[in-house]
């Protein structure tokens, strides 16, 4: 079907471009239709609401509509100045950067890991088992994560911990000290998502050919030069993709993972821009500094998405602008 | 040319069904104006319907207290979601008060729950989308205050004074101490009028009276011999607990700090302090500025780390594992509301541990934070300082909510809400008080003494004092009225009700609350549970945060504000 379509679309091209369009769009008006009911949702949900960017820049009133507020001091640009004196936004910026990139070190290699484990099991029943219950933790809340966390962490009734003072050991401030509190995080993070995140992979590696394995082993490589020199070639443009995407989220930071797990005494090392916001924003009305303060998100992470793609075209891979 | 048909179809259904999904919002504003439903969420809409509706009609008068036609108002009420409890905007209570302000009024009530525990937030969120119930209530002057100056209040000094003929209760039972309380000296607007509290009573100490008698130990009456009791319970736990010995908190303390340790440290305060000083860092109620804190923070800091407090208090922000320590007989003191452990019948935590550890288990209070001359001063707030009550801009019948307001302060009205019917909620004693029994089903009151009903009141009013006071001891089944004597006098000592400064707008406040409420309740945190070497450094870095992202502005602008309205003056009348 589509490859004769494609034949007709270009028959019809020499004869013009006006009549082209009008031909093509003739023939194939139908797919236009479908798609414009997903643009129109793209509008309504993600473009229209948009306009009220401008709120960052305004002196936000709850009775005016945004085009009558008046204009922030500064040439609009009040709150963005305001927000970069805030020290306790310098600390969310910081957190957020520090939090994201460890996520990334640490966190993205896990399931390219486990996906090219899972994929050298032989019995498939263990192979589905494993894959099940480590992408399980996928589809708890952090809610409820914490309060598993709870159980297992708190300094004296958790259940680690317990097992720790049993040794003779001090028990360990997992969730109360600030640097444990990272390690806990990052932890808790890689252990919800690497069994989700692998399913991607372990996709990408189905698609292999055989046909390499094979003549490599006729060639006679081993199981690891296999793995190395085919299944992660194999995969490379699905890790730099996920790369780009991980990267141009680095300023971005779900609000449920942060604001589950912090408490008073790691604020300083827990508060990140989206609970910034939050509090600052929706419990403290402010709400013209909390809109700059997401604006300044979004465009460094449109930023770092550019960058990222920039960088792997030039490393030869396939971006995804 | 099938397939081309079934695309069509396709895209048809598609456009239809999110065509009806958007009209349906739209659709339901005819219904909302015409037919009230209790059940329909109140929504921006109905509002605006019900305003037109109106003026098609003739303006707002009233005869014989009356409209002449049917007025619809909302009115916030509070959610507790209490266990057992009825649902708050349609329950018996709710049903007498609309009842009878159609009767006497004409005018059409409904409730619009707000949950209790985060009502600040909503509340926001409510005026933020413009769907604010007609009649709001919060304990936040300065939510009010930003929304004041938003333009999202009605300003209520016109309101009341020119309908004064027609809300006498109002007037009379709040008179003008609580009507004026909020009033702006500089412009004279009054965005909110302050509840009545019949009963100011605030915080207490409260210490397990069965392991004092099993350890043969007094009740404490200062603060070393206090510190003396937690030692002693936490030496003695295998005797107090048996085999939970390791579970042993001799002393309680959640995250609010401030709060749930308000008398230690509110007695290391100069006894005499002034009103200026008083006023001066009275932006936090929890007195993070007064001199004196740093002090009681030490103490505190002492005791947690000899191991008599709870470690695991800044983890359980917002759940009940404190409660349950105490409901299960792990704790061996702390502070809270003055009948904090009577609240909620069978459920409150004397009624559990008397189920669940033993008869004579129970908490009894205590006063034991002396301040330097001796007394034991509990700051306390005068008959206003509950909750404030305000009308969003958003509110198209002012007058009827006024009246609304008029009706349930109406000391009858307020009886009937507090106590309900003889023999259902109450028996009547032979010397008049009431003696309150535990409901079931609708007569069950969400709140203590139905607070959330009696907007305009909190605590138990009724025809005498000498009765409201026998009857609050009675208000606690199954607990014992002689602990709760003991408690209200406990909380009557020393009290040192607060004065109104009469400054209401001091600009550096403004959306300040949240973000220092933050930084205070880190700081006490953290310099609680530090080791006793850090914090000096711990106080002075956090307290330097504090200072300088608003804290100081605010202390600023308030002595200025004091200076020019006050000049050289430190007290008031």
């Amino acid at each position: 079907m589509i490859k004769v379509n494609r034949t007709e679309t270009l028959e019809t091209r020499k004869k013009g471009p006006t009549r082209d369009i009008g031909l093509y769009l003739r023939k194939y008006w139908q797919l236009y239709l479908l798609l414009l009911l997903p643009l129109i949702y793209l509008a309504v949900f993600k473009y229209s609401p948009m306009y009220y960017v401008l709120i960052a820049f305004k002196k936000y009133s709850i009775v005016q509509s945004v085009a009558e507020m008046p204009w922030a001091k500064n040439y609009g640009f009040e709150h963005f100045i305001k927000a970069f004196r805030n020290k306790d936004f310098i600390y969310a910026l910081r957190n957020t950067i520090t939090l994201n990139l460890l996520d990334i070190i640490i966190g993205f290699p896990v399931p390219i890991i486990f996906a090219l484990l899972l994929n050298e099991l032989r019995f498939k029943f263990f192979k589905k088992s494993v894959q099940t219950i480590a992408y399980m933790p996928h589809f708890l809340s952090w809610v409820i994560i914490y309060g598993l966390a709870l159980q297992l962490f708190t300094p004296s009734s958790g259940l680690v911990n317990m097992f720790i003072q049993k040794l003779g050991l001090p028990a360990v401030h997992f969730l109360d000290d600030g640097n444990n509190w990272v390690k806990t995080y990052i932890g808790l993070g890689v252990w919800q998502s690497f069994g989700w995140n692998s399913i991607i992979y372990l996709a990408a590696i189905s698609g292999i050919s055989p046909e390499l394995y094979e003549a490599a082993s006729v060639d006679g490589a081993n199981r690891w030069q296999k793995m190395w020199h085919i299944t992660l070639p194999g995969i490379r443009p699905t890790i730099i993709v996920l790369l780009i995407l991980a990267l141009g989220n680095i300023l971005g930071s779900n609000f449920d993972r942060p604001f589950a797990l912090q408490n008073n005494l790691v604020l300083q090392n827990a508060e990140v821009i989206s609970t910034f916001v939050y509090k600052n924003g929706i419990k403290g009305l402010q709400f013209s500094l909390t809109t700059a303060v997401g604006l300044f998100q979004s465009i460094v992470n449109v930023i770092f998405l550019v960058l990222a793609n920039w960088f792997s075209r030039k490393m030869g891979e396939r971006g995804i602008m | 040319m099938k397939k081309r048909i079934i695309s069509i179809i396709l895209a048809g259904t598609m456009v239809m069904s999110m065509a009806a999904c958007t009209s349906s919002g739209g659709d339901a504003e005819p219904t909302g104006v015409g037919t009230p439903d209790p059940e329909t969420p109140v929504t921006q809409d109905t509002y605006e319907g019900d305003h037109n509706e109106i003026e098609g009609g003739n303006a707002a008068e009233l005869e014989n207290g009356k409209f002449a036609e049917t007025r619809k108002i909302t009115v916030e009420v509070y959610d507790r979601g209490n266990d057992g409890g009825t649902d708050p905007t349609n329950n018996m209570y709710t049903d007498y008060i609309k009842k009878g302000m159609l009767e006497d009024h004409n005018v059409e009530v409904e409730f619009v729950s707000v949950p209790r525990w985060t009502e600040v937030d909503e509340i926001n969120n409510l005026l933020a989308a413009g769907t604010a119930p007609d009649i709001c209530l919060t304990y936040s002057y300065p939510t009010i205050q930003t929304y004041a100056d938003m333009g999202g209040v009605l300003d209520l000094q016109n309101l009341v004074v020119d309908n004064k003929n027609d809300i006498p209760h109002l007037w009379d039972w709040l008179g003008t101490t609580n009507m004026y309380w909020d009033k702006s000296v500089t412009d004279g607007t009054l965005w909110a009028i302050e509840g009545k509290r019949a009963n100011n009573n605030r915080i207490v100490t409260y210490v397990r009276k069965d392991w004092l008698d099993t350890l043969g130990l007094a009740e404490p009456t200062t603060t070393e011999e206090f510190h003396d009791m937690l030692v002693a319970f936490k030496d003695n736990a295998s005797t107090l607990l048996g085999a939970d010995a390791d579970k042993i908190v001799p002393f309680s303390c959640s995250v609010d700090v401030g709060w749930r340790a308000a008398l230690l440290i509110e007695s290391k305060i100069d006894p005499n302090i002034s009103d200026k000083e008083l006023y001066v860092n009275g932006f936090d109620d929890r007195k993070l500025t007064e001199n004196g804190t740093k002090d009681a923070l030490k103490i505190l800091n002492g005791w947690y780390n000899e191991g008599l407090m709870w470690d695991e208090f800044v983890l359980h922000d917002g759940d009940t594992v404190e409660d349950d320590n105490m409901k299960a007989g792990y704790v061996g003191a702390f502070m809270h509301n003055w009948d904090y452990p009577f609240r909620g019948g069978e459920d409150s935590i004397n009624a559990n541990l008397k189920r669940l550890v033993g008869e004579d288990a129970k908490f009894v209070a205590v006063d034991c934070f002396e301040a330097s001359n001796g007394e034991y001063i509990k700051y306390c707030d005068s008959t206003a300082g509950d909750r404030k009550i305000f009308f969003p801009t958003t509110n198209d019948e002012p007058l009827a909510s006024l009246l609304y307001l008029d009706w349930i302060s109406d000391p009858v009205h307020i009886e009937y809400l507090q106590c309900g019917d003889e023999g259902v909620t109450h028996t009547v004693n032979a010397d008049g008080s009431y003696s309150f029994m535990t409901a079931t089903g609708d007569p069950i009151m969400n709140s203590g003494q139905n607070i959330d009903m009696t907007i305009t009141c909190n605590g138990l009013n009724l025809s005498t004092p000498e009765l409201t006071l026998k009857s609050m001891y009675n208000n606690y089944p199954p607990c014992d009225p002689e602990d709760v004597k003991k408690a209200n006098d406990v909380a009557n000592n020393g009290k040192k009700p607060a004065k109104n400064s009469k400054i209401t707008t001091i600009e550096a406040e403004t959306g300040m609350g949240e973000a220092l409420n933050s930084k205070r309740n880190v700081l006490y945190d953290t310099v609680l549970s530090c080791k006793p070497e850090e914090f000096d450094a711990k106080w002075d870095e956090l307290m330097n945060d504090y200072l300088t992202s608003g804290g100081q502005d605010i202390i600023d602008e308030r002595t200025a504000a004091w200076e020019k309205l006050y000049g050289d003056k430190v007290t008031l009348e």
